[in-house]
């Protein structure tokens, strides 16, 4: 247990001294967003659930939610999904 | 969005999923490499989403896990537009022949053209040029190179001077330019040449044949001068002579001289007539109504204006109309006969040539009556004393 707590501790040390971004280092999610029409999302975990007005995508740690209207994954891969539609709103969850 | 021209080429498959866990299906297919994307949920609450011919064969897996049920909804792509094509098989070989018909007409030389020739005929140039395989009907890939082909067609036309091949699409001009060669002057057969009269020769220069006469020497008509046979030898071909034999020759002429002659006089009496000229054409504007007098003659004087020495094509043309009156003058006697002895000697120079020379000239005879002189007269003439006589073969043939 102390061990894991040391490995963090060293993990952000080395984070904030070579001033690495967050996300490569605790495997966050990383949104693009370009108005409220495309949406792109980096390091998700895989689809909990998908309709046209809501989006759920598991992450390594909780989950991100997406609301909007006439949602449409264009692309999607295993770790990156792009999404267009009316994006109204981005909740993250249990973070 | 109808996916990449890679995905198009792969042929794009539209699905629709519905029942079991579709999102789970979804994850899964992507762990498991299969390409997806536009995913959206129908109107009925189904996934519809798109992917590749190749992954749609890979679904079936992920398909049983999840126990979600697929139904195609759409097929585009190079795949489909394939098979496509394969039912309308005779259409597709149509079309190919038609392409392949076009090229290959369009690759066949059709007419051959020749241009520039004057002596040498249309057919000799054709008849060249097939031999060299420019021909209707000629496959033009099968031409050799234009300008190789100009250096042999003219190797087998010697007339020419240049040879020029152009190929203008479907057609081949051939342009020739004919050398031009010195007249071979006419043909004569061999001859001899001989004394058209009887004369004293003073001079013989020979160009062809075996000159016979010599200078002084009295020759009568119808002597050798120059001999067509070559030596004693009768076997020897005979040859054409050539040459220039001058002689002297007599010449006696019977004149009738009149002793009085017609002069004509101009009285005095004139009329001008002015003319405008435009171009090659002339109006008169002065000097209109018919000639006032019986016989008259009219000298003609044009001016053109010129403009910084460039001739303009105006001008104007004056006309002087002149009175003439005939008069008739009486002659000495003396007169008379230098007169007559003149035209003795015109009429000589027409017969014998201009290059005839009078030496001496000697009044034998003279007698007046009648107002007219009668004269013979002896003329000395040094002149050409050749004549041509054809050598008739003495071999059978």
């Amino acid at each position: 247990m102390s061990m894991r707590r040391m490995n963090r501790k060293l993990q952000k040390l080395t984070a904030q001294l070579l001033e690495l971004p967050q996300d490569v280092v605790y495997d966050l999610p990383r949104l693009t967003m370009i108005g409220d029409r495309q949406l792109y999302i980096e390091n998700h975990r895989g689809v909990l659930h998908f309709s046209s007005d809501r989006l759920r995508l598991a992450l390594s740690k909780g989950e991100l939610e997406v609301t909007g209207a006439d949602l449409v994954i264009r692309t999607i891969w295993t770790e990156e999904v792009f999404v267009e539609g009316v994006i109204k709103n981005i909740e993250v969850h249990g973070m | 969005m109808k996916g990449t021209w890679m995905q198009w080429i792969r042929g794009i498959v539209t699905v629709r999923a519905r029942g079991g866990e579709p999102e789970a299906f979804v994850n899964r297919a992507l762990q498991g490499g299969v390409e997806l994307w536009s995913i959206r949920r129908a109107s009925g609450g189904e996934l519809e989403f798109e992917t590749t011919v190749r992954d749609f064969f890979r679904l079936r897996p992920y398909l049983k896990r999840t126990s979600c049920r697929i139904h195609v909804a759409g097929r585009e792509g190079m795949p489909f537009w394939i098979v496509k094509i394969r039912r309308r098989v005779f259409f597709g070989i149509g079309m190919l022949v038609f392409f392949v018909g076009l090229y290959l007409l369009s690759s066949l030389v059709w007419s051959v053209q020749v241009t520039g020739n004057v002596r040498i005929s249309d057919e000799q140039v054709l008849q060249a040029a097939k031999a060299e395989g420019v021909h209707q009907l000629q496959w033009s890939f099968r031409l050799d190179d234009p300008a190789a082909l100009a250096k042999r067609l003219a190797a087998r036309l010697p007339d020419a001077a240049w040879v020029g091949v152009k190929k203008k699409g479907t057609s081949v001009v051939i342009s020739v330019v004919e050398s031009t060669k010195p007249d071979r002057g006419p043909l004569l057969s061999p001859r001899h040449l001989i004394a058209s009269a009887d004369a004293v020769v003073t001079d013989i220069q020979a160009e062809a044949g075996r000159p016979v006469a010599k200078r002084n020497m009295r020759v009568r008509k119808g002597d050798i001068l120059i001999s067509g046979t070559l030596g004693g030898d009768a076997s020897a071909p005979p040859v054409v002579a050539k040459g220039k034999v001058r002689g002297i020759v007599w010449h006696e002429y019977q004149i009738v001289s009149p002793l009085s002659e017609k002069v004509k006089v101009y009285t005095g009496e004139s009329k001008i007539k002015w003319n405008l000229v435009i171009g090659g054409r002339a109006l008169q504007i002065s000097g209109f109504g018919g000639s006032p007098f019986a016989t008259f003659e009219v000298v003609q004087r044009e001016e053109k204006a010129s403009w910084r020495g460039l001739q303009l094509p105006i001008g104007r043309l004056k006309e002087t109309v002149l009175e003439v009156r005939q008069d008739e003058r009486t002659l000495t006697k003396e007169e008379a006969i230098a007169k007559g002895i003149q035209q003795a000697k015109a009429d000589l120079m027409t017969k014998v040539g201009a290059d005839a020379v009078v030496l001496a000239e000697k009044l034998l005879h003279e007698k007046t009556d009648n107002g007219k002189v009668y004269l013979k007269v002896l003329l000395e003439v040094e002149q050409s004393i050749v004549t041509e006589m054809p050598l008739v073969s003495t071999q059978g043939e």
